[in-house]
């Protein structure tokens, strides 16, 4: 039966039909053929994947970012970031990278990034004499950072599957993976940069309008400080804070930016539940996949399989970043953590890699599936937004996945850099 | 036909605009209830975890308008017109077939949890269900609508002109 799944899957998704709905026929094609069970069972392990409260942050978070782009934070941060790097060499690329970083703090996706300052920024960098194609990697690379930093999509859903991390203690693993990785794409830039000689001739700004821009920029970077500070204070809940979130961004766009109008609002709200339910439709379809892979037994069997393998722990999570690469070329984060984590999350727990530890690692690879060939939805999104074709964009990589590879090879090896800052918020 | 098809995606977008923002407002206000005053509402957090799974349903249809849904589109790139055409019309069939397989057995699963009650609102599950034929005939009507459009170009085409795609699903 299992084999059925996974081939029709793969057939429909070929085809290009919507992730979504290939995962879905293909758990139906699957228990007719290949089983007693009535097709009813599907819907209800849909609904059952829907109907949990902390699932609630993941609307609640798109909507926040969505509303805080709106209120044209994405320029003040822009603007924020370039006036300390901007006369540099490379100076617009560490711009193009710390702003993401800082937008990674409003938006739990990394297509949101991308999408929304990413696009923004490669129009900059291209007027200040940067190549387009490689302007767009800049973008890629920096926008993987999204989900790992506080707030993420991604780990609210990885928290849903295994039973022993919290959305608050992966929130605080993901902080210093994310800096590192926001570091990996500054080297990287900062070494192509000089190669090719990219300069800006932009004057500095004037001390008055450095501070304008900081002083504006502090409310939106609020946003990230509330997040992390209250949930790292016990004061409130993931699900609480992704619902303060809301009306700080209403607050900010309404009354300290004020370029958020009343007549706006429809449109954001809607954009914000129509991204929210393209996500929670994979998610329940992803949950009804996952659910066969269980009736069949291929979580236990794996796990008894790898466990005889005798693996050190070290060994064990080199094949589980080998696995996740593989995986990620073909799949999106969100149906990769579905199907994997109940697979993979307790042969770790039972090796005795902290739980942390390894949700990271697995978020971390599966969002750098984004931005990797055949399917990456990162380099489509930056590729329609500018205009380039895919390839033209993958040739500019090389620099950047050099970089983020390193990163993931320190997190793999070093394990305090996810666990330590949960530990000391008391998780 | 135009203006009722306008008519029709309004009062979808406004439904699905009305379950993000109570949702919002409800869980909004347990929180506040919360810190202020100690108390909280029983069926807050019962109504917004509803609201959240209709919204899904009732959105699923606006946002394959927008191409809100990830595929993989390798295969359709390498193919001529002609082929692409006929690759569009399988996609738009299995889907229509699919979403018809849903209304039935969605319809099937309501009828069958109609004497179960929610806990906190005392609701019967009926109304909790009723998202998925509901979601699935919508999604029929959307895809009908925007076939021809999508068969023959590749794209989805707002009703109002404006093609402002959504940025594939956030799910990175």
């Amino acid at each position: 039966m299992a084999e059925i799944l996974f081939i029709s899957l793969f057939v429909l998704m070929v085809l290009g039909l919507p992730v979504a709905f290939a995962m879905a026929i293909s758990v139906f094609i699957a228990i007719e053929l290949g089983s007693s069970y009535p097709p009813i069972v599907v819907v209800k392990e849909m609904f059952s994947g829907l109907d949990s409260f902390p699932l609630l942050a993941v609307p609640f978070f798109i909507l926040a970012a969505e509303i805080m782009t709106g209120g044209a934070i994405t320029q003040t941060l822009l603007r924020f970031a370039s006036q300390f790097v901007g006369h540099l060499r490379g100076g617009l690329g560490y711009a193009n990278v710390i702003s993401s970083t800082m937008f990674a703090g409003i938006s739990g996706s990394a297509l949101a990034d991308a999408a929304g300052p990413g696009a923004m920024m490669i129009r900059m960098m291209e007027k200040g004499g940067y190549d387009r194609s490689y302007a767009g990697a800049l973008t890629i690379s920096s926008a993987v950072v999204g989900p790992i930093i506080p707030p993420s999509i991604v780990m609210i859903i990885y928290a849903l599957q295994d039973q022993q991390v919290s959305v608050g203690s992966l929130f605080m693993a993901g902080v210093f993976p994310g800096l590192l990785l926001a570091c990996g794409s500054l080297v990287a830039n900062g070494f192509v940069s000089w190669k090719r000689d990219y300069r800006s001739s932009d004057p500095r700004p004037s001390k008055a309008e450095m501070w304008r821009n900081t002083v504006l920029a502090l409310p939106a970077l609020g946003l990230i400080v509330l997040i992390v500070g209250g949930i790292r204070g016990g004061i409130f809940t993931p699900t609480e804070a992704s619902v303060i979130a809301v009306f700080y961004a209403l607050f900010c766009g309404f009354f300290v930016y004020r370029a958020l109008c009343l007549r706006d609002l429809p449109a954001i709200i809607l954009r914000a539940a129509l991204i929210s339910a393209a996500v929670l439709l994979i998610l329940g379809a992803a949950r009804a996949f996952a659910w066969v892979l269980v009736i069949e037994g291929l979580p236990q069997f794996l796990a008894e399989t790898i466990i005889s393998w005798d693996l050190s722990p070290i060994l064990f999570l080199l094949a589980v970043n080998l696995l996740m690469l593989l995986f990620g070329l073909f799949m999106d984060p969100l149906p990769g953590v579905m199907i994997l984590v109940p697979i993979l999350a307790p042969i770790s727990h039972a090796l005795g890699i902290a739980p942390d530890h390894f949700a990271i690692i697995v978020i971390v690879n599966l969002t750098l599936g984004l931005t990797t060939p055949p399917v990456g939805s990162l380099i489509f999104v930056v590729s329609s937004a500018v205009n380039l074709r895919p390839a033209a964009l993958i040739r500019e990589m090389p620099p950047f996945f050099l970089a983020n590879f390193i990163v993931l090879m320190l997190l793999t090896f070093l394990p305090a850099l996810s666990t330590w800052l949960p530990k000391v918020s008391g998780f | 036909m135009r203006r009722l098809e306008r008519i029709f995606v309004s009062i979808n977008a406004a439904v699905v605009i009305g379950c993000l923002s109570s949702m919002a407002l409800v869980v909004g206000a347990n929180v506040a209830l919360r810190y202020t005053t100690n108390h909280s509402l029983s069926w807050a957090d019962e109504s917004a975890r509803y609201l959240m799974i209709w919204m899904t349903f009732l959105g699923a249809g606006l946002a394959l308008r927008q191409g809100g849904h990830v595929a993989i589109t390798n295969l359709h790139d390498v193919m001529t017109t002609k082929a692409q055409r006929l690759l569009r019309t399988a996609i738009v069939l299995i889907l229509l077939l699919f979403f018809g397989f849903m209304v039935f057995v969605g319809w099937e699963y309501m009828q069958r949890a109609q004497f179960q009650m929610t806990p906190a609102l005392r609701l019967s599950f009926r109304y909790v269900y009723a998202a998925i034929p509901v979601g699935f005939s919508l999604l029929i009507v959307h895809l009908l609508l925007v076939a021809k459009p999508f068969i023959l170009a590749g794209h989805y085409i707002q009703p109002d002109g404006q093609s402002d795609n959504l940025p594939g699903p956030a799910n990175g």
